[in-house]
């Protein structure tokens, strides 16, 4: 076991090693224009300056050309030039994930336990939901933007309802999956509603719920980011894009080295709110065990 | 509609018929609110509405069926709507089938070869919480403005789900099948066709379908970020710039069709491909 650990570990690094590697030899090689491969080096300036939030002392005049490698692109400048950072926008995107998440979630679940538990609310309202959760969110992002106007609200309505959308599902099948006789042997001793909901129904759903609250945060992510690309001036989809590209989609030309950035950024967020979930789906379901 | 598991049906409720007549209700109800609430919003919604930095006049927020109509009829004539279709639906197809053999491929090597798993997944763990529409900027800078940025964006965020599914299914496959066989005398290519494959098929199924979800979403939302060639997201930023809210209630509601209807064809070809699982039970 001690030894198949250690392998995993050695073959990962490895293979990040790997990558790294050859990312490097590429984009230093001139096989490929540097615009499009910015070194490692380019990386990580557009990094430290998008967290620290400022240009590195600015060359002297004279040597303007000789400061080539001092490079910070249009599209850093533009970025700082409105006062964002990486930390700011992912704090903004985070912001949203969450609000996303508090008010989807409920409302997902609520929707899926109604179909799950009560047969005639399934048959009303299943077509309906099949219905709406066919429409991709950020296909309503215009229309809703006709009806609330350029505001935060906006934003934020197609990631609460892709996290309602994605959380009806495992709601509805852990409620609807509920072993009758579980029901009916609870029932027969006498357990009713809320003893029959507390002791029964819950714990015999909760797992699958939880479940499924973790694809809800990809999705909110997902969403988010998607919703920023399009019409935002902060937050991480917008930092990517190079700010305002809903109103100027052609001025501004992304960076590969900020994209970099953010999309590592992203993939360390997601990744760490993922674990998040994971370790408390495992605390709350204990008892599956 | 679902059919619901027999074995949970202790109290057999209504039959198929009024379940579906109770389905056909309902989304009845739904229209006709609608088209009430169109008529009751004509003229009394605002139509000059505020974007932040100017004012756009003649907005129908609630469009009556009768525009509605219309405006369908206009997109079909002039072949707009249809040729949208044809080249979103195209790239969907294209991006789905390239990333979902990569993805099984991969993913069933990974459950095979615990090497080849420590190897992929530092990238699968990376590629798996980005969102697949922040890669969009630099696929764009890499592969160019037009098909290939868009179709390898759809393969690269269906490849990561398959990839997951491919692997758990392969990895769902109970060992003493595996012993039994080459217990046997089964050679590993024939218990590779015999066992594993039929064994990780569902899950394979279940996540080719949430790939093909996944697909739609990416399109649409890379398709109205370089809005160029006639397509689906294309007509929605068309009809979001004047704004033309029929056309773009259209445009939303060919998107919703098309992936509610090749979530049924997934879901069909799941049933067919796993029907001998069925048991009589």
């Amino acid at each position: 076991m001690e030894r198949l650990k250690n392998q995993r570990l050695m073959l990962g690094l490895a293979s990040l090693g790997a990558m790294v590697l050859s990312y490097t030899l590429l984009s230093h090689s001139h096989l490929l224009r540097p615009e499009i491969v910015p070194p490692a080096r380019e990386i990580a300036v557009a990094f430290t300056e998008l967290v620290v939030g400022t240009h590195p002392p600015p060359p002297m005049e004279g040597d303007v050309h000789a400061g080539h490698q001092m490079h910070s692109s249009d599209h850093v400048g533009t970025l700082l030039q409105q006062g964002v950072t990486l930390q700011g926008s992912l704090a903004i995107t985070a912001a949203r994930v969450l609000f996303g998440l508090a008010a989807g979630v409920p409302l997902g679940i609520l929707l899926g336990l109604l179909m799950g538990f009560s047969r005639r609310a399934d048959d009303y309202l299943h077509p309906i939901y099949v219905l709406l959760r066919s429409v991709p969110p950020l296909a309503l992002i215009t229309y809703v933007m006709l009806w609330l106007g350029h505001s935060e609200a906006h934003r934020l309505i197609p990631i609460v309802y892709a996290v309602a959308a994605t959380m009806v599902i495992p709601a509805y099948h852990g409620a609807r999956d509920v072993l009758g006789t579980y029901v009916l042997a609870a029932r027969s001793l006498g357990a009713r509603r809320w003893l029959l909901i507390r002791k029964v129904l819950v714990p015999a759903a909760g797992p699958t719920v939880l479940a499924g609250l973790r694809y809800a945060v990809a999705i909110a992510w997902m969403t988010a980011v998607g919703s920023e690309m399009l019409m935002s001036e902060n937050g991480m989809g917008n930092l990517i894009v190079g700010g305002g590209l809903w109103a100027s989609r052609t001025q501004t030309k992304a960076d590969p080295a900020v994209v970099i950035v953010g999309i590592v950024a992203l993939a360390t967020a997601g990744w760490a709110m993922d674990a998040l979930a994971k370790a408390g789906t495992a605390r709350l379901t204990r008892w599956v065990r | 509609m679902l059919p619901r598991n027999k074995k949970n049906n202790f109290f057999s409720g209504p039959g198929i018929r009024t379940r579906t007549a109770r389905g056909l209700l309902s989304l009845g109800a739904l229209a006709i609110v609608y088209g009430v609430a169109a008529e009751i919003g004509r003229g009394r919604l605002p139509d000059r509405i505020w974007l932040g930095t100017h004012y756009v006049e003649n907005v129908q927020l609630l469009p009556p069926y009768g525009s509605l109509a219309e405006e369908a009829v206009f997109l079909l004539q002039s072949g707009i709507l249809l040729s949208s279709i044809a080249v979103s639906a195209g790239r969907v197809l294209l991006g789905f089938m390239l990333g979902a053999a990569f993805g099984i491929l991969l993913g069933i090597a990974t459950g095979r070869a615990t090497r080849a798993e420590y190897l992929a997944d530092p990238w699968v763990t990376f590629f798996r919480f980005t969102p697949a529409l922040a890669l969009l900027p630099l696929f764009v800078l890499w592969f160019g403005y037009g098909e290939g940025s868009k179709v390898l964006l759809i393969a690269a965020s269906v490849a990561v789900v398959t990839l997951l599914g491919a692997h758990q299914g392969v990895r769902s496959v109970p060992r003493v099948y595996l012993e039994a066989a080459s217990a046997l005398g089964a050679s590993p290519g024939l218990a590779f066709r015999k066992i594993v494959l039929p064994a990780a098929l569902p899950h394979i199924f279940a996540s080719l379908r949430i790939g093909l979800g996944l697909a739609w979403v990416t399109i649409v939302v890379a398709e109205l970020i370089d809005a160029r060639m006639p397509s689906l997201g294309y007509l929605l930023t068309l009809a979001g710039a004047y704004p033309r809210v029929p056309t773009m209630v259209v445009g939303i509601a060919t998107i919703g069709a098309l992936v509610l209807a090749f979530d049924l064809l997934a879901l069909a070809v799941h049933a067919q491909a796993t029907r001998w699982m069925r048991r009589t039970a």
